[in-house]
């Protein structure tokens, strides 16, 4: 008996150890052979949809050097192809880099989708280069500290000069001219860019994009309401306060005082030169509209005297009765008042974005509950922080809500100054092969 | 290894691991919009837990060559490599997230996957096959002295041989006296005559030795010796029988012991082909655990890094 045998080899151990040495050097050949064609052979997590098209190539942001791509993406990187304003220059402590916000290969989300940890990192505790900061100092989060709007806040008011009152207008068996109706918000208020005609409009008038002032950085050019126009949402029942007199169909144009008086004095005008005998006329019975404007003209003897004392009644109609239904009408020094501009905001929160088309599927009223119930202008009818509670939450979608990170409405970079960027790259490379060129 | 009673801590305490994982990544998985990541803090504690297991079910090859190191008893390590390298790999799929990846994840993915199945087909195996192999063969041996126990049955075989025809041989050396006598007195002896029993004698012995040289030593010096008639015992069994017809009876015991010491060699390749079933399989498993672990360390760095 060979009491050593346990030391001797036999095939399988021999074969055993030989495989034990030649599989793993096979498998670090072949990680080396795929690390120098690239970096390909890393599984680096998923891109965000708007980097997917690098592919595996990670030199294009993980810039290398010296044959070896960083692990850090320096801002140089981002600023290749985006120009990103830094937020408050002027004033903030410190400006992060990108990618300490944007994180990548953490799927297919929007960069822009940043933790609120990046956001808190400085309104945590709020801090200035010089003087106290302007606005809350102590945001941990939308549930934590977040104030309340800052036009709900004690003192905010609404800008707008347009005498609206919602529950009237929201009354059943409204009077309108083809009869009784009853009107919904969607009747006035409408995303713009949506396709369609107003029910209350002057004819057909088709929707038209009403924003302007659209941030650029809002991809949806729904996310705002349209703006409110006399011809598309109010004509329809208030044309009837722009007639001036019944010998005219016609009423006087929605415009500046200015416009219209000319247009007065251009239809008297015309209609005097086709009836001269209006002259020696009865002039109109009833009660002349008392007015802060210049007193009546004395009876009217010749054509010109005729043509004055009509537009000087009908001034009255309009500029003290008519306009004023709605507008806020200011007497200065001139023969005629001035029109307060209308001033209804477009955009009650001034630094966060809002999106009515996301929110199409709710009920108008379950967010702006104050409005079937206002009655002044002044009530502001935006709905309060609590409301986006309602849906919006920390860390939404894991407690079955709505995301409520802080870049759900805030914008960090000041994107009014952005400039182009200049081009830097040809498709080869950053597709490289997979380009097809 | 048995999988026996012995194992029911390590059974529960693994599957408790498991179902506590799954507890953990059903509602993690169901509130990643985007789908798990390795890279998460909950992808990372599984990787790390996994890779964890992964190296000390490795370390089993490093106890084994120190046998003698007080570190923990050697059944008690092969517990855990069996028992958390299996759980392992479920731990390894949360951190994936159920998937393979591209490049080297994908490539991990799959040598882990193979060392799995190799692993858990090794364990049945352990499990079933010493029993099999006990019942099978009764006078089984060590495994490395099959060549030596081989080379014992080729002496023994040819001493049995050598002595029946030297038997033989001194048999004819005697007749040939008795012949020389017998032919003076024109006689027979039992009922032959003197001259065709001594070639009888003669002839037997050649054929026995024929038969050594030509059937029974290739099949017995040879490990395996697939397509030699011996090697398959109902033709050997024929073999035999036939050859008994052409010896003398004072020759079957021989033949009878020859037809043991085949059985025997049989029995033998019998016995390293199971050994080889048996520990086969470690061809596949514990090179590529090598290559996981080597490959593994390359990711866990890489990712970390970067």
């Amino acid at each position: 008996m060979d009491l050593q045998y346990f030391t001797r080899s036999h095939p399988l151990r021999r074969w055993r150890l030989y495989l034990s040495l030649a599989i793993p050097v096979i498998a670090v050949v072949w990680f080396l052979s795929q690390r120098a064609t690239g970096q390909k052979v890393y599984s680096s997590g998923p891109l965000s949809a708007s980097h997917a098209v690098f592919g595996k190539r990670c030199e294009v942001c993980h810039v290398t050097q010296a044959g070896v791509f960083r692990r850090e993406v320096s801002d140089h990187a981002c600023e290749r192809c985006h120009d990103a304003p830094a937020h408050h220059p002027h004033k903030a402590a410190f400006t992060p880099a990108c990618a300490s916000c944007h994180q990548e290969h953490q799927g297919s989300l929007r960069l822009a989708r940043t933790s609120d940890n990046s956001c808190a990192q400085c309104h945590t505790n709020l801090r200035v280069r010089a003087g106290e900061p302007k606005y809350v100092a102590t945001i941990q989060g939308f549930d934590r500290h977040h104030p309340e709007f800052a036009v709900l806040r004690p003192g905010g008011s609404d800008p707008g000069m347009i005498k609206l009152n919602h529950y009237a207008h929201l009354q059943p068996k409204l009077a309108s001219p083809n009869g009784p109706v009853q009107m919904t918000c969607h009747d006035c208020h409408r995303p713009a860019g949506v396709e369609g005609t107003w029910p209350y409009a002057l004819g057909q008038v088709k929707t038209v994009s009403a924003m302007t002032d659209t941030d650029r950085r809002t991809a949806n050019p729904r996310a705002y309401m349209a703006r409110i126009r006399y011809t598309e949402q109010c004509a329809g029942c208030h044309i009837k306060d722009l007639q001036f007199d019944k010998r005219f169909d016609e009423a006087a144009p929605h415009d500046k005082p200015e416009v219209v008086q000319a247009f007065l004095i251009k239809k008297y005008t015309e209609y005097i030169a086709a009836h001269p005998g209006a002259v020696s006329e009865p002039l109109p019975a009833g009660r002349i509209v008392t007015s802060t404007m210049a007193p009546m003209p004395p009876a009217p003897r010749t054509r010109e005297e005729w043509i004055e004392w009509q537009v000087a009644h009908a001034d009255r109609l309009l500029f003290s009765k008519g306009c004023k239904l709605c507008h806020t009408m200011i007497r200065e020094n001139g023969p005629l008042p001035a029109v307060a501009k209308s001033a209804i905001p477009m955009r009650w929160l001034q630094h966060a974005d809002f999106d009515h088309d996301s929110h199409r599927m709710l009920t108008c009223t379950t967010c702006h509950s104050a409005a079937p119930q206002s009655r002044q202008t002044a009530d502001i009818l935006l709905p309060g922080i609590a409301s986006c509670r309602g849906c919006h939450q920390e860390g939404g979608p894991e407690h079955d809500a709505a995301d409520g990170r802080c870049s759900e409405c805030h914008q960090y970079h000041e994107w009014r100054a952005e400039q182009f960027p200049k081009s830097n790259f040809t498709i080869r490379q950053l597709r490289g092969a997979a380009g097809g060129l | 290894m048995r999988i026996d009673r012995t194992h029911r801590s390590w059974f529960i305490g693994s599957l408790a691991g498991v179902v506590l994982a799954a507890a953990v990544y059903v509602p993690y998985s169901l509130r990643s919009p985007q789908g798990v990541s390795g890279g998460s803090a909950i992808g990372l504690t599984y990787g790390s837990i996994g890779s964890a297991f992964m190296l000390f079910a490795g370390l089993l090859g490093a106890r084994k060559k120190f046998p003698i190191w007080r570190i923990g008893r050697a059944q008690t390590w092969m517990r855990g490599h069996l028992w958390l390298g299996t759980v392992s790999f479920p731990l390894i799929l949360f951190h994936a997230g159920f998937h393979f990846g591209v490049g080297l994840t994908r490539a991990l993915m799959w040598i882990f996957a193979v060392v799995f199945v190799s692993g858990i087909f090794g364990a049945v195996l352990q499990h079933y096959m010493p029993r099999f192999t006990t019942e099978r063969i009764p006078m089984e041996t060590i495994y490395e002295q099959i060549g030596r126990v081989r080379a014992q049955l080729v002496d023994e075989a040819r001493n049995l041989v050598e002595e029946a025809c030297a038997t033989l041989t001194g048999g004819l050396s005697r007749a040939t006296m008795e012949q020389r006598a017998a032919a003076a007195g024109a006689g027979t002896m039992g009922g032959l005559t003197v001259a065709s029993g001594l070639e009888l004698d003669e002839e037997a012995s050649v054929k026995l030795r024929d038969f050594f040289q030509q059937q029974v030593q290739p099949f017995l010096q040879h490990g395996g010796s697939r397509g030699l008639p011996l090697a398959d015992r109902s033709h050997s069994q024929g073999i035999f029988r036939q050859l008994k017809a052409l010896l003398p009876p004072s020759l079957h015991p021989i033949v009878d012991d020859l037809d043991n010491v085949c059985e025997e060699k049989r029995e033998l390749d019998q016995q390293a082909r199971y050994h080889r079933v048996l520990h086969g399989w470690l061809l596949v498993h514990i090179p590529l655990s090598y290559a996981l672990l080597l490959l593994g360390a390359v990711h866990a760095v890489m990712a970390l890094r970067y």
